[in-house]
């Protein structure tokens, strides 16, 4: 039986990875991009938490992204939580080490492109339609490469706090 | 149907419920979500820039003697400096006090200045921002011009308990009038930060530029405020034309890419300028009850 915080536990043990890929890309601002985990970040909690709890994590995790930036509100915060349903809803796949990271690199992939698009959507720059779909493309695939990279030790991290707090583990629960 | 079916089925409907709800929402819950998000990522962003600063601290606590009395002797040099052109606008400000008064003309564009550390700094193709480590606590507010020196780093955007958000000079969202050096009839300008690509550096672009504008050869040509709209006070250097004045599309002026003046990327500490009297937009937008007339005598 999980706990009912296990949810707000595990943000705070994902936030130092958040706040470290803030600061990567701060460090790297000239390159123009950002090096976005969030959606990677929801891969282990959606293996293993009720979907309530999931969804909680992954609508704080979305509010926390878009906070200090200029998203249209809530957009990456619903998007996350459609995401985490979607993958609550289809857990099996996500009992191999290569589902997980597989499900990384298409989530964190996906929600890039879905907060990029808003943000653009929002934006008053100019630019071509071309341009900008080569520039969404860009930052899809760096997050994807991004949800690639870290998503084992970011699971890690996730999973030793969840068997911490008693959360039961992903077989046991399908 | 099994209690998983069931289960799916049901988080589907609380998904659309929720979405209609955050959609039709207030948008003051909209701003209480973002700012409750905010502030709890606030302290974290606080302590790495206070480490930095204490990091500098100690590397700095390490110098030599030697290195310390060169540095001294040098910031001598240049205060003296200082204290001459000081002087010299003191006679400026004084006559121009006199001018003013002889003219009956007051004028609300007086600020103070609150410095501030750059925390972090984010940059999209849709944005360019830096965070500085001073907010609602330190007077700043929202539309504040930031600047180094006599150079224009961008625009307060957004203002937290103790940080706040600069739209920079590059960002798409910032707007600015300016002049151009070497334009004899002092015509205005329009400046505008620009969608950025990616692993390139951002530049703002300089719009209506007049069609017979002749660049002054052999020189970079600066771009300067023209103070009018009461954000930025005139004179200060938003940057200078990059490459060739070109047509616009439509043929009826002339734009150019700005570079900016500071490189907004390894930028350490601002000045934030913040006006001493409500500005025209805060009087428009605030309820007619909390402007008290006393301020603006």
């Amino acid at each position: 039986m999980s706990i009912p915080w296990a949810w707000f536990f595990l943000i705070l043990a994902t936030y130092p990875w958040l706040f470290v890929s803030d600061l990567v890309s701060s460090t790297l601002a000239s390159s123009g991009l950002n090096y976005f985990i969030t959606g990677a970040a929801l891969i282990a909690p959606c293996r293993r938490l009720k979907r309530w709890q999931a969804v909680l994590f992954a609508g704080c995790v979305g509010f926390m992204f878009e906070a200090y930036r200029p998203i249209p509100n809530g957009t990456v915060a619903i998007s996350l939580v459609t995401l985490a349903i979607l993958l609550g809803n289809y857990r099996s796949y996500l009992r191999t080490h290569l589902g997980m990271i597989q499900a990384a690199v298409v989530v964190n992939a996906g929600a890039a492109i879905i907060w990029f698009t808003a943000a653009a959507y929002q934006s008053e720059g100019q630019t071509d339609i071309y341009n900008a779909i080569y520039q969404a493309v860009i930052q899809g695939t760096l997050s994807g490469l991004m949800g690639l990279v870290i998503i084992m030790p970011l699971a890690t991290t996730q999973n030793w706090i969840m068997d911490l707090i008693g959360v039961p583990s992903a077989q046991d629960l399908l | 149907m099994s209690n998983h079916q069931k289960g799916a089925k049901a988080s589907y409907i609380a998904l659309i419920v929720f979405v209609l709800i955050w959609i039709s929402g207030a948008s003051a819950l909209h701003r209480f979500t973002k700012e409750t998000f905010a502030e709890f990522q606030a302290p974290a962003l606080q302590i790495v820039s206070k480490g930095s600063d204490l990091a500098r601290y100690w590397e700095l606590k390490s110098r030599s003697n030697e290195e310390l009395i060169a540095a001294s002797r040098d910031l001598a040099r240049i205060n003296a400096a200082l204290e001459l052109r000081i002087h010299s606008m003191d006679d400026i400000r004084r006559e121009n006090a006199r001018l003013r008064e002889n003219a009956r003309y007051t004028s609300n564009s007086e600020f103070f200045t609150v410095v501030a550390r750059v925390i972090s700094r984010d940059s999209s193709s849709w944005w360019q921002k830096i965070i500085i480590r001073k907010g609602r606590n330190d007077g700043i507010r929202p539309g504040s011009p930031v600047v180094f020196s006599d150079r224009v780093i961008g625009r307060v955007s957004a203002v937290h308990l103790n940080v706040s958000e600069v739209d920079l000079v590059t960002s798409p969202t910032f707007r600015c009038t300016a002049f151009l050096i070497g334009d004899e009839k002092r015509r205005i300008v329009y400046v505008r930060g620009d969608a950025a690509n990616s692993l390139s550096p951002s530049k703002a672009k300089v719009t209506a530029i007049p069609i017979d504008y002749n660049p002054p050869t052999g020189q970079p040509i600066k771009v300067l405020t023209t103070g009018l709209g009461g954000v930025f006070p005139s004179g200060l250097i938003l940057g200078e034309v990059d490459g060739v004045i070109r047509m616009s599309t439509d043929d009826n002026y002339k734009v150019a890419d700005l570079n900016p003046a500071k490189d907004l990327n390894m930028i350490e500490e601002v000045s934030v300028l913040v006006p001493q009297y409500p500005t025209a937009n805060e009087i428009l937008l605030a309820p007619s009850e909390k402007i008290k007339l006393e301020e603006f005598k």
